[in-house]
Protein backbone atom coordinates (compact mmCIF):
# COMPACT_ATOMS: atom_id res chain seq x y z
CA UNK A 1 0.00 0.00 0.00
CA UNK A 2 1.79 2.66 -1.18
CA UNK A 3 -0.15 5.66 0.72
CA UNK A 4 0.82 3.94 3.93
CA UNK A 5 1.82 5.04 6.89
CA UNK A 6 -0.17 8.00 7.18
CA UNK A 7 1.29 11.12 8.74
CA UNK A 8 -0.35 12.08 12.06
CA UNK A 9 -2.46 14.45 11.42
CA UNK A 10 -3.97 12.27 8.76
CA UNK A 11 -4.48 9.76 10.69
CA UNK A 12 -6.26 11.71 13.47
CA UNK A 13 -8.90 13.59 10.75
CA UNK A 14 -9.76 10.07 9.33
CA UNK A 15 -10.34 8.63 13.04
CA UNK A 16 -12.00 11.99 13.74
CA UNK A 17 -14.26 11.32 11.21
CA UNK A 18 -14.22 7.58 11.88
CA UNK A 19 -16.91 7.79 14.65
CA UNK A 20 -19.28 10.52 12.92
CA UNK A 21 -19.76 12.89 10.32
CA UNK A 22 -18.22 16.24 11.12
CA UNK A 23 -17.78 19.96 9.83
CA UNK A 24 -14.30 21.82 9.48
CA UNK A 25 -14.59 23.11 12.87
CA UNK A 26 -15.57 19.92 14.69
CA UNK A 27 -12.99 17.87 12.82
CA UNK A 28 -10.10 20.95 14.65
CA UNK A 29 -11.29 20.51 17.64
CA UNK A 30 -11.79 16.50 17.68
CA UNK A 31 -7.93 16.50 16.20
CA UNK A 32 -6.98 18.36 19.21
CA UNK A 33 -8.74 17.08 21.39
CA UNK A 34 -7.87 13.39 20.73
CA UNK A 35 -4.04 14.51 20.81
CA UNK A 36 -4.29 16.07 23.73
CA UNK A 37 -4.00 19.64 22.62
CA UNK A 38 -0.50 18.20 21.00
CA UNK A 39 -1.90 18.64 17.24
CA UNK A 40 -3.26 21.93 16.86
CA UNK A 41 -3.95 21.98 12.86
CA UNK A 42 -4.49 25.62 10.93
CA UNK A 43 -7.31 25.87 8.90
CA UNK A 44 -5.56 25.80 5.58
CA UNK A 45 -3.80 22.83 7.21
CA UNK A 46 -7.09 21.42 7.49
CA UNK A 47 -8.67 21.90 3.77
CA UNK A 48 -5.69 20.96 2.43
CA UNK A 49 -6.01 17.40 3.53
CA UNK A 50 -9.72 17.24 3.35
CA UNK A 51 -9.35 18.30 -0.52
CA UNK A 52 -6.70 15.42 -0.79
CA UNK A 53 -8.44 12.84 0.69
CA UNK A 54 -11.67 13.86 -1.43
CA UNK A 55 -9.73 13.89 -4.41
CA UNK A 56 -8.84 10.24 -3.23
CA UNK A 57 -12.48 9.54 -2.48
CA UNK A 58 -11.27 8.70 1.29
CA UNK A 59 -13.98 10.83 2.28
CA UNK A 60 -17.06 12.82 0.92
CA UNK A 61 -18.73 15.90 1.59
CA UNK A 62 -22.44 16.82 2.05
CA UNK A 63 -24.54 19.37 3.29
CA UNK A 64 -26.05 19.29 7.21
CA UNK A 65 -29.66 18.85 7.14
CA UNK A 66 -30.12 19.94 10.06
CA UNK A 67 -27.96 22.70 10.28
CA UNK A 68 -29.36 25.90 9.79
CA UNK A 69 -26.50 27.62 7.85
CA UNK A 70 -26.26 24.81 5.50
CA UNK A 71 -22.72 23.52 6.14
CA UNK A 72 -20.88 21.45 4.47
CA UNK A 73 -20.03 18.00 6.46
CA UNK A 74 -17.15 14.51 5.74
CA UNK A 75 -17.92 11.89 6.39
CA UNK A 76 -15.68 8.32 5.72
CA UNK A 77 -16.04 6.83 2.35
CA UNK A 78 -16.42 2.27 2.42
CA UNK A 79 -12.76 3.07 0.80
CA UNK A 80 -11.63 5.84 3.49
CA UNK A 81 -12.51 3.28 6.15
CA UNK A 82 -11.08 0.56 4.81
CA UNK A 83 -7.67 2.02 4.59
CA UNK A 84 -8.49 3.51 8.13
CA UNK A 85 -8.25 -0.30 8.95
CA UNK A 86 -5.15 -1.14 7.53
CA UNK A 87 -3.63 1.81 8.87
CA UNK A 88 -4.83 0.67 12.13
CA UNK A 89 -3.87 -3.17 11.64
CA UNK A 90 -0.15 -2.15 10.63
CA UNK A 91 0.10 0.18 13.74
CA UNK A 92 -0.81 -2.79 15.72
CA UNK A 93 1.33 -4.99 14.48
CA UNK A 94 4.68 -3.16 14.53
CA UNK A 95 3.36 -2.52 18.32
CA UNK A 96 3.12 -6.16 19.11
CA UNK A 97 6.52 -6.54 17.17
CA UNK A 98 7.68 -3.48 19.01
CA UNK A 99 6.70 -4.82 22.74
CA UNK A 100 8.22 -8.36 21.76
CA UNK A 101 11.19 -6.75 21.03
CA UNK A 102 11.67 -4.35 24.21
CA UNK A 103 10.90 -7.15 26.68
CA UNK A 104 12.96 -9.57 24.75
CA UNK A 105 10.82 -12.06 24.09
CA UNK A 106 11.51 -12.72 20.42
CA UNK A 107 14.71 -13.62 19.41
CA UNK B 1 -11.09 43.65 15.86
CA UNK B 2 -13.30 39.92 15.22
CA UNK B 3 -14.36 41.38 11.73
CA UNK B 4 -10.90 42.91 10.92
CA UNK B 5 -9.11 39.68 11.24
CA UNK B 6 -12.16 37.97 9.61
CA UNK B 7 -11.14 40.38 6.46
CA UNK B 8 -7.79 40.00 6.72
CA UNK B 9 -8.06 36.00 6.00
CA UNK B 10 -10.56 36.51 3.57
CA UNK B 11 -8.03 38.75 1.65
CA UNK B 12 -5.50 36.14 1.97
CA UNK B 13 -7.19 33.46 0.59
CA UNK B 14 -6.56 35.53 -2.90
CA UNK B 15 -3.05 33.67 -2.37
CA UNK B 16 -5.01 30.47 -3.03
CA UNK B 17 -5.58 29.55 -6.83
CA UNK B 18 -9.31 30.14 -7.56
CA UNK B 19 -10.15 26.60 -7.79
CA UNK B 20 -9.67 25.96 -4.26
CA UNK B 21 -11.61 28.88 -2.82
CA UNK B 22 -14.36 28.61 -5.05
CA UNK B 23 -15.47 25.45 -3.17
CA UNK B 24 -13.65 25.57 0.32
CA UNK B 25 -13.23 29.68 0.58
CA UNK B 26 -16.37 30.36 2.81
CA UNK B 27 -16.03 27.08 4.49
CA UNK B 28 -12.74 28.08 5.46
CA UNK B 29 -13.80 31.66 6.71
CA UNK B 30 -16.32 30.37 8.53
CA UNK B 31 -14.20 27.79 9.99
CA UNK B 32 -11.43 30.55 10.81
CA UNK B 33 -14.33 33.15 12.13
CA UNK B 34 -15.21 30.37 14.94
CA UNK B 35 -11.47 29.95 15.78
CA UNK B 36 -10.77 33.09 16.72
CA UNK B 37 -14.01 33.98 18.19
CA UNK B 38 -12.56 30.75 20.71
CA UNK B 39 -9.52 32.04 21.15
CA UNK B 40 -10.36 35.87 21.91
CA UNK B 41 -11.05 35.26 25.05
CA UNK B 42 -7.63 33.37 25.51
CA UNK B 43 -4.04 35.56 26.54
CA UNK B 44 -2.25 37.65 24.22
CA UNK B 45 0.75 34.47 23.60
CA UNK B 46 -2.39 32.29 22.19
CA UNK B 47 -3.65 34.85 20.08
CA UNK B 48 -0.48 35.49 18.76
CA UNK B 49 0.45 31.53 18.24
CA UNK B 50 -3.23 31.39 16.87
CA UNK B 51 -2.62 34.26 14.15
CA UNK B 52 0.65 33.29 13.07
CA UNK B 53 -0.26 29.24 12.65
CA UNK B 54 -3.17 30.47 10.57
CA UNK B 55 -1.27 33.07 8.42
CA UNK B 56 1.55 29.98 7.85
CA UNK B 57 -1.27 27.64 7.15
CA UNK B 58 -2.52 29.90 4.33
CA UNK B 59 0.91 30.23 2.87
CA UNK B 60 1.85 27.09 2.91
CA UNK B 61 -1.59 25.50 1.54
CA UNK B 62 -1.64 28.35 -1.30
CA UNK B 63 1.81 27.48 -2.01
CA UNK B 64 1.14 23.36 -2.30
CA UNK B 65 -2.27 24.32 -4.08
CA UNK B 66 -0.32 25.92 -6.59
CA UNK B 67 1.93 23.46 -7.15
CA UNK B 68 -1.10 20.55 -7.27
CA UNK B 69 -2.70 23.09 -9.64
CA UNK B 70 1.41 22.86 -11.88
CA UNK B 71 0.87 19.10 -11.80
CA UNK B 72 2.95 18.56 -9.13
CA UNK B 73 3.41 15.15 -7.54
CA UNK B 74 0.61 14.14 -5.12
CA UNK B 75 1.30 11.48 -4.35
CA UNK B 76 0.47 9.92 -0.65
CA UNK B 77 4.25 10.34 0.72
CA UNK B 78 4.95 13.69 0.10
CA UNK B 79 1.43 14.30 2.06
CA UNK B 80 1.85 17.66 2.75
CA UNK B 81 1.03 18.09 6.52
CA UNK B 82 3.60 15.66 8.18
CA UNK B 83 5.13 17.56 10.80
CA UNK B 84 8.84 18.25 10.87
CA UNK B 85 10.85 15.72 13.06
CA UNK B 86 13.35 18.29 13.54
CA UNK B 87 16.56 17.39 15.97
CA UNK B 88 15.71 19.33 19.35
CA UNK B 89 19.03 21.32 18.69
CA UNK B 90 17.73 22.54 15.14
CA UNK B 91 14.34 23.76 16.48
CA UNK B 92 13.75 26.97 18.21
CA UNK B 93 11.00 27.82 20.41
CA UNK B 94 7.72 28.99 19.93
CA UNK B 95 9.01 32.75 22.05
CA UNK B 96 10.82 33.34 19.19
CA UNK B 97 8.24 34.34 16.78
CA UNK B 98 6.27 36.17 19.33
CA UNK B 99 9.82 38.27 19.85
CA UNK B 100 10.16 38.59 16.14
CA UNK B 101 6.74 40.05 15.53
CA UNK B 102 7.36 42.65 18.30
CA UNK B 103 11.14 43.40 16.61
CA UNK B 104 8.88 43.81 13.72
CA UNK B 105 6.87 46.34 15.85
CA UNK B 106 9.07 48.11 17.14
CA UNK B 107 10.53 48.67 13.54
CA UNK B 108 7.09 50.14 12.91
CA UNK B 109 6.72 51.92 15.33
CA UNK B 110 10.39 53.67 14.88
CA UNK B 111 9.44 54.25 11.09
CA UNK B 112 6.08 56.10 11.74
CA UNK B 113 7.92 58.35 14.29
CA UNK B 114 10.69 59.17 12.14
CA UNK B 115 7.71 60.23 9.88
CA UNK B 116 6.42 62.53 12.63
CA UNK B 117 10.08 63.83 13.09
CA UNK B 118 10.48 64.84 9.30
CA UNK B 119 6.89 66.40 9.47
CA UNK B 120 7.38 68.63 12.78
CA UNK B 121 10.93 69.97 11.18
CA UNK B 122 10.26 73.76 10.36
CA UNK B 123 11.44 74.46 6.52
CA UNK B 124 14.39 76.53 6.26
CA UNK B 125 14.67 79.60 4.26
CA UNK B 126 17.09 77.10 1.89
CA UNK B 127 15.37 74.22 1.31
CA UNK B 128 17.08 70.88 0.49
CA UNK B 129 14.99 69.53 -1.76
CA UNK B 130 11.72 67.27 -1.18
CA UNK B 131 12.30 64.30 1.55
CA UNK B 132 10.57 61.51 0.34
CA UNK B 133 9.42 58.87 2.59
CA UNK B 134 11.35 55.75 3.15
CA UNK B 135 9.05 53.32 4.66
CA UNK B 136 7.86 51.94 1.46
CA UNK B 137 11.52 51.69 0.63
CA UNK B 138 12.07 49.55 4.16
CA UNK B 139 9.16 47.66 4.42
CA UNK B 140 10.21 46.45 0.92
CA UNK B 141 13.90 45.37 2.14
CA UNK B 142 12.29 44.07 5.31
CA UNK B 143 9.86 41.78 3.15
CA UNK B 144 13.21 40.78 0.77
CA UNK B 145 15.42 39.98 4.05
CA UNK B 146 12.33 38.23 5.63
CA UNK B 147 11.97 36.06 2.07
CA UNK B 148 15.59 35.43 2.01
CA UNK B 149 15.92 34.46 5.55
CA UNK B 150 13.01 32.30 4.58
CA UNK B 151 14.44 30.07 1.60
CA UNK B 152 17.93 29.65 3.40
CA UNK B 153 15.73 28.38 6.50
CA UNK B 154 13.92 25.85 4.03
CA UNK B 155 16.94 24.99 2.12
CA UNK B 156 19.04 24.47 5.76
CA UNK B 157 16.11 22.20 6.14
CA UNK B 158 15.69 20.38 3.50
CA UNK B 159 19.36 19.25 3.67
CA UNK B 160 19.15 18.42 7.48
CA UNK B 161 15.94 16.26 6.16
CA UNK B 162 18.06 14.58 3.38
CA UNK B 163 20.51 13.54 5.87
CA UNK B 164 18.24 12.64 8.50
CA UNK B 165 16.78 9.92 5.43
CA UNK B 166 20.04 8.93 4.32
CA UNK B 167 21.04 8.12 7.59
CA UNK B 168 24.39 9.74 7.12
CA UNK B 169 23.79 10.67 10.95
CA UNK B 170 24.47 7.26 11.80
CA UNK B 171 27.89 6.84 10.40
CA UNK B 172 29.05 8.53 13.93
CA UNK B 173 27.60 5.27 15.76
CA UNK B 174 29.45 2.99 13.46
CA UNK B 175 31.62 0.76 15.41
CA UNK B 176 35.09 0.32 13.90
CA UNK B 177 36.58 -2.68 15.85
CA UNK B 178 35.92 -4.57 19.06
CA UNK B 179 35.94 -2.46 22.63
Amino acid sequence: MEFLPLTEPVLLILLSLAGQPRHGYSILKDVERMSDGRVVLSTGTLYGALRRLLDEEWIERFEERDSSRGRQAYRLTPQGRRNLKLEVGRMKQLTRLASLRITGKEA
Amino acid sequence: MFSISVNIYRHLLILYPASHRQVFGEEMIAVFGEMQAETASKGVVARSLFFVREAAGVMTGALLEHWRALGGDPVWPTFPIRRFTMRTEFRFPKATAVLMTIILAGVMVAIKQGEAIVASVPHVSQPVGTIHPVHSVLLGGIVLWLAFFYAAGMIGWAVLFALRRSGVHRLAETSTGPK
